[in-house]
This record gives C-alpha cells, sequence and structure tokens, in this order.
C-alpha cells in the first residue's frame, strides 16, 4: 500500500506542475537543469582559480543545503499558498482526515516523495550535465559522483531540515523556534573546527566517522519529524470579530486612480495586503537574498585576489529586481475567483497590484536601501542607487506583470516563461552590475552609462505596461 | 424574446468534448434549469455563456451579442453565482457588497437589506474566509442579488444552504422571475428544480437530450425524477 500511495502522490506532483505551467514547460527543465550542470563543471576551473578549491566545494555545498531547504520550505509551508491561490485544493496528504491512515505515516511518505521527486528532476538531470562536462574538462568522472554524493546528503540535510521545523510549526510559532535554534547550536558544536557538512570533511580529509555523522544528520532530523507530527494538533484561536469597515474609506481615497485601476478593485487589494499581514513576510523575504548577497560579498573578498564592494548602486540593481517578489506576493495574498463574478478584466486586477506595487509597497526597498548605504558610509551613492532600484524595480516588475499576470509563481515553473524572464532580467542586470563596481574608475562616464541604461529600461516597462491589456483582456480569472 | 441562444456550441478538452453541438435558447422572464448528472457539461455551459470560457465551435449569445468577444457589454448586465463559494478572504460580507455596488456603480441603498435577507448583519466585523461555507454561499447570493441585473446565471445555489435559506431563496428568485427577470440554473437538485423551473433541459455527456416545459411533464404524469433516470441511465 505504502509503494502505491507514494506512487501516486508522484503522479500527483507532476499532475499539480504540470497544470501550473505547460506540460512541455514543465518536462523541459530538466533540461535547463541538465545544462546548468554542465556549465557548472566547463566553469569550474576557472571558479576554483578565483576562489581556492575548497572555498568552491564549500560553496557548492552550502548551496545544496540551501537548495533542500528551499524545495523542503515548498512542500511543507505551500499548502497554505495552494488554497489561497486556487481556493480549496485537495491532496493526498490530506487523506488522513478521511481515510484509515495515520497523518505521521502519510506525512512521513509525503516527505520521501518530495526527495524522489526532486532527485528525479533536478539532482539526476544536474549529474547527468555534469559528468558530459567532465568530458570535456580535466575532471575524473569517479572524483565527480563521488562529489555529487556527498552534495546530495548536503540537499537531504536541507529538506529533512524543512520537514523537522513544519513539524514544529504545527505545534506553535515558538516550538518552531526553540527547535531551530536547538538544531543549529546542536549542529555548530557538532561540526565545529571542521568543513560545513560531515560529507565535504570526508570528501577533502577522507574521515570516515565525520561522513557517518553527515549521513546521520538528515535521518535523526526525519525521524524526529516522524515523530513529533501527532494526530491532532492544536489550532490558534479565529478572529472572529474586530475588523473595522475600511472598503468606502479606501474607495474614496483612491478615487484619483481611476487612470490606472478601478478605485474599488485597488481598495480591495489594499485591504488584503493589510489585514493578511503580508508586508511583514514581504519585508522579511527581502532578508533571505539580501543575507545572501551579503554572504557573498564576504565570500568574494574572502576569495578573490582582488577586492571587490558591492556598492549601493549594487544593491540598488538587486533590490530593484527583487520587486518581482513584491509583486509575486501581491498574487499570493487571495484567490481571484470572486472577480470573475464581475465586470472587470484580469487587466484591471493587475494594474491595481502595480498601483500598490508603486505606492504601498516602495518602504519595503527604501529601508533596506537607506539602511545598506548608511551602513557601507555610501550615503552620497543613496540618490542614485534610488534611482537604479525604482527604474530596474519597475522594469522588472512590470514585466513580470505583462508576462506571469495574476500567477507569477506557477508562470515561472513553466521552462519557457523562465527562459524569458530570464534573458529579459539578466543582461541588463548584468550590465549594471559591471558599472556599478566600476563607479570609482570613471564616474562621469559611468552615470552616463547608467543614465542610458536606465532610460532604455523605462521605454520598455512603459512598452511592457502597456501590453499587459493586450495580454490579459478576456482571459478568465481560472 | 431570447436572452440566451446557444448554435450548435462545442467545447474540447484536449481529448474530452465537455460539450457536443448544443443548441439552445432561454426567453425573458423564464426560468430555466440546466440538469444533468456531474459532469455533464453544465458548467462548462454557464461558464461559456459568462464570458468565462471560449467555445471550440459554434457560438453562445446572451441579449443578442457574442459572449466571446463581447465581454465589456455583457458582463454589467449579468450576475453570477459560481459553482464554488470564493468570496474575498479579507473582506466582511458588506465591504464585499460595498465592492459590488461600487465596480457595477449601483446604488448602495440595498445593501443593509440583503445583509439582513441572509442573515449575515450579525457578521459585522468578520472576515469572509472566517465564515462557514453556507455563509460564504450567503455572500455569493447576495453579491448577485444585489447587482440588479435583469440576467442571473446561478450554479448549484443552494448547496450549503440551509432549509431555511434556501426557501427564502426560492422564493426571491420567484418573485425575481415574475417581475421580468430571467433565471439560469444550473442543478442536480432535481426537487428545486421541479419547484422553480418553468423549463428545463437534461444534458448528459455533454449533449442536450431532453428540453422540456415542467407543465408538460406534469400533464404526462411523470417526475422530473423519473424522466432523469431514464435519460441518465
Amino acid at each position: 500500500m505504502n509503494k502505491l500511495i507514494l506512487f501516486r502522490m508522484l503522479q500527483e506532483e507532476i499532475r499539480l506542475n504540470t497544470s501550473f505551467a505547460s506540460g512541455k514547460g514543465f518536462f523541459s527543465f530538466p533540461i535547463l537543469v541538465l545544462i546548468s550542470g554542465l556549465l557548472a563543471v566547463l566553469f569550474s576551473d576557472a571558479m576554483i582559480e578565483d576562489m581556492g578549491y575548497k572555498d568552491y566545494l564549500q560553496i557548492l555545498h552550502i548551496s545544496a543545503i540551501f537548495y533542500g531547504l528551499f524545495a523542503g520550505s515548498l512542500a511543507f509551508f505551500g499548502n497554505e499558498f495552494l488554497e489561497r491561490i486556487f481556493g480549496y485544493f485537495g491532496l493526498i496528504i490530506g487523506l488522513s482526515a478521511t481515510q484509515p491512515i495515520t497523518q505521521r505515516k502519510i506525512t512521513l511518505l509525503y516527505f520521501l516523495k518530495e526527495i524522489i521527486f526532486y532527485t528525479l528532476f533536478t539532482m539526476i538531470p544536474a549529474l547527468i550535465g555534469a559528468i558530459i562536462g567532465s568530458y570535456y574538462t580535466d575532471i575524473n568522472p569517479v572524483h565527480l559522483l563521488i562529489f555529487s554524493f556527498t552534495l546530495y546528503i548536503s540537499f537531504c540535510t536541507g529538506i529533512s531540515f524543512a520537514y523537522y521545523i513544519s513539524s514544529f510549526y504545527r505545534i506553535s510559532t515558538s516550538y518552531t523556534v526553540m527547535a531551530a535554534s536547538t538544531f543549529l547550536i546542536f549542529y555548530s558544536a557538532l561540526f565545529y573546527g571542521n568543513e560545513i557538512t560531515g560529507s565535504l570533511d570526508w570528501y577533502l580529509e577522507g574521515t570516515m566517522n565525520l561522513l557517518l555523522l553527515g549521513l546521520a544528520v538528515p535521518i535523526v532530523l526525519s525521524l524526529i519529524a516522524t515523530i513529533n507530527i501527532k494526530e491532532h494538533n492544536m489550532s490558534g484561536s479565529i478572529n472572529l470579530i474586530g475588523y473595522k469597515n475600511r472598503f468606502e474609506e479606501y474607495n474614496q481615497k483612491y478615487s484619483w486612480a481611476k487612470r490606472m485601476s478601478i478605485p474599488g478593485i485597488i481598495a480591495k487589494e489594499r485591504i488584503d495586503l493589510e489585514r493578511s499581514k503580508t508586508g511583514t513576510k514581504m519585508f522579511f523575504s527581502f532578508l533571505f537574498p539580501l543575507g545572501f548577497l551579503t554572504f557573498m560579498n564576504w565570500f568574494l573578498d574572502k576569495g578573490l585576489p582582488i577586492q571587490i564592494d558591492f556598492n549601493t548602486i549594487f544593491y540598488g540593481v538587486m533590490i530593484g529586481f527583487f520587486g518581482t517578489m513584491l509583486y509575486s506576493w501581491l498574487n499570493s495574498i487571495d484567490t481571484p475567483h470572486f472577480y470573475s463574478t464581475l465586470p472587470i478584466q484580469v487587466s484591471d486586477i493587475i494594474r491595481a497590484r502595480l498601483f500598490l506595487f508603486g505606492t504601498i509597497t516602495w518602504w519595503i526597498p527604501l529601508i533596506f536601501m537607506t539602511l545598506i548605504s548608511y551602513m557601507s558610509n555610501e550615503l552620497n551613492l543613496l540618490p542614485i542607487g534610488l534611482i537604479v532600484m525604482v527604474t530596474v524595480g519597475v522594469y522588472i516588475v512590470n514585466y513580470t506583470a505583462m508576462s506571469t499576470g495574476l500567477k507569477t509563481n506557477s508562470a515561472l515553473f513553466d521552462a519557457f516563461v523562465f527562459i524569458k524572464f530570464f534573458l529579459i532580467s539578466v543582461p541588463p542586470m548584468i550590465a549594471m552590475t559591471i558599472l556599478s563596481l566600476a563607479i570609482n574608475h570613471k564616474p562621469s562616464t559611468i552615470l552616463v552609462a547608467l543614465s542610458i541604461i536606465c532610460g532604455i529600461l523605462s521605454l520598455l516597462s512603459l512598452i511592457f505596461y502597456k501590453r499587459i491589456d493586450l495580454k490579459w483582456n478576456n482571459e478568465s480569472f481560472d | 424574446m431570447s436572452v440566451i441562444n446557444c448554435n450548435n456550441l462545442s467545447k474540447r478538452y484536449d481529448e474530452i468534448e465537455a460539450l457536443k453541438k448544443v443548441v439552445l435558447e432561454v426567453n425573458e422572464g423564464e426560468f430555466f434549469g440546466l440538469l444533468g448528472p456531474n459532469g455533464a457539461g453544465k458548467t462548462t455551459l454557464l461558464k461559456i455563456l459568462t464570458c468565462q470560457l471560449k467555445s471550440t465551435e459554434g457560438n453562445a449569445e446572451v441579449f443578442g451579442l457574442d459572449t466571446s468577444n463581447e465581454f465589456t457589454s455583457i458582463k454589467p448586465r449579468i450576475s453570477i453565482v459560481p459553482e464554488q463559494e470564493s468570496p474575498p478572504s479579507f473582506l466582511t460580507p458588506r465591504e464585499v457588497l460595498e465592492l459590488v455596488v461600487s465596480i457595477r456603480d449601483i446604488g448602495k441603498k440595498n445593501i443593509d437589506y440583503w445583509l439582513e435577507f441572509f442573515e449575515l448583519d450579525s457578521m459585522e466585523g468578520r472576515v469572509c474566509r472566517n465564515l462557514s461555507r453556507g455563509q460564504k454561499q450567503k455572500v455569493m447570493l447576495a453579491s448577485a442579488f444585489i447587482s440588479e441585473t435583469k440576467l442571473m446565471f446561478l450554479d448549484e445555489p443552494f448547496i450549503n444552504l440551509d432549509p431555511l435559506v434556501q426557501s427564502k431563496v426560492r422564493e426571491w428568485l420567484m418573485e425575481y422571475v415574475k417581475t421580468g427577470g430571467t433565471v439560469f440554473i444550473n442543478t442536480h437538485l432535481l426537487e428545486n428544480a421541479e419547484r422553480l423551473c418553468d423549463r428545463a433541459a437534461i444534458i448528459h455527456k455533454g449533449k442536450i437530450q431532453s428540453l422540456f416545459t415542467l407543465k408538460d411533464l406534469k400533464k404526462q404524469d411523470l417526475t422530473l425524477e423519473e424522466l432523469f433516470h431514464e435519460i441518465v441511465k
């Protein structure tokens, strides 16, 4: 029976993903991963030369842990997201409510399904790409296979950590924080003075004990998580009464914006944003990528022979790019199904959300930009950084809105949409990053070049905005 | 005068033919029921008629306007209660009705009436995500009823409603039709259809199998359930 449930869960996962994106788009994703694996190996010599052998392997392990964590978070914290977007969404994991199977067992099967799914659709294609790449380099395929095995353990550590955390999250937030802190302290104590993962230490130093410890970590984490899952969970109280009527107030307030969207819709979306407390989630979702960037900054400083400092303009580019996240959050607050009963179009909602992006959520990037420039003693660069941030933000968000409509997250699962998004977003970002890093060498030339790029991006933003109606009018809300 | 017209309407989802050459006409002031088992094509037809879905072949007209490209002219003139109760999660019932009248550009005077009608007035300050399924369905019905349109599309509107509210809704709908409104209702609750509809069609496997008036059915001493069983078996 377990095998059958596992198999059906895998089928369900594939069907769920192909319902988000086109079948072709979804099944092309492993090819993209394969190409990434190939490129990673082809450029590994250059990276090792720049960063150093050990540091390069270390960052690959950190990335594998984070990837596992990301995949696990999607799996174990994605249900609420799915329900918000699609309304009721019945998955096999919910079977324990109606069938004689324990929550513990079905959640464990779900966890195993996640590992199998990501192994088949991302880890194996990446490995195949890497093996193909090794044919064109001096890398020994056997060493590559062994290293991939150690990376896989790191991936499992990340995904099982998400499983572990989710089992405490079912109980309460304070338990979650305590469980996460306990694990991090325990893990740091366990590997203190060694490499970041036991398997990497084994790969580099041949310490078998650490390999076994490294292997034990995901097993113990998933074991604790499984034991921790009970049949009945505590549930928080429902906020029954107390919301003040805000619609009319906001409807009046936004009457001036009727040329951009319908004020009533802006008012509704604004209320959604406030009551769902998505603003706080948006704020914290900026912390992770910015923390990663700061880490990269530190890492490159440590690894590269030349000094590179990410300045305020660079952060302007990055934070502008993260505008996509803000737009994506706006799309994940509530299901748009109710709108199908009203005489409005999908493009009206997109424009209302763009309006909110520009007028309500601007404080989040502004806070980060000001903090970063202050902490880097670069307040003089803040005005340019802000202009760059706004331009990149408006450009990328308009493109995201035009290409993905109201389903940003799921649309980006489609490899074709993702490739287009990549091609539209990455080249200008690379150009601006290079220019920002060179600002101290020829400031006037760099400023002229930045202005030209900002001008082009603004023009393109306008084109993307105009095309929203063309693409999304007459589309359904389903 | 007909308000709904379907001419050889077909809809295909990949390999599945959800609708097969549907021919249908609904007249103004009629209470029309589309009956059928689960998966018969009822919701697909309703979605085409309410401009939410495009047909593969044939065409559908509402008020003489093509539903595939006259969205902006049709939508303000119809109200819809979809199959799934999905009022905005973070608005209170009052705010939902305020949103509806604001978008439809109609007066606010009836908001209190409809809140009271559906006993939603006691839900002041409560957002829809915290309501029961029945209460959410009431919000959906109130949103449609407040719209003051001449044509109403209802997809399984009685699901989740308690018997008292069902009876109130039935009475209101009958009064609405008497005063010139038209109702197109999808249901598999035959008892409700029998009480309400002037005319009905039974759809099975995407095809209209039978089109009849309830009066004729009674004359033939046949119940809707008997006919339904005969066709769907």
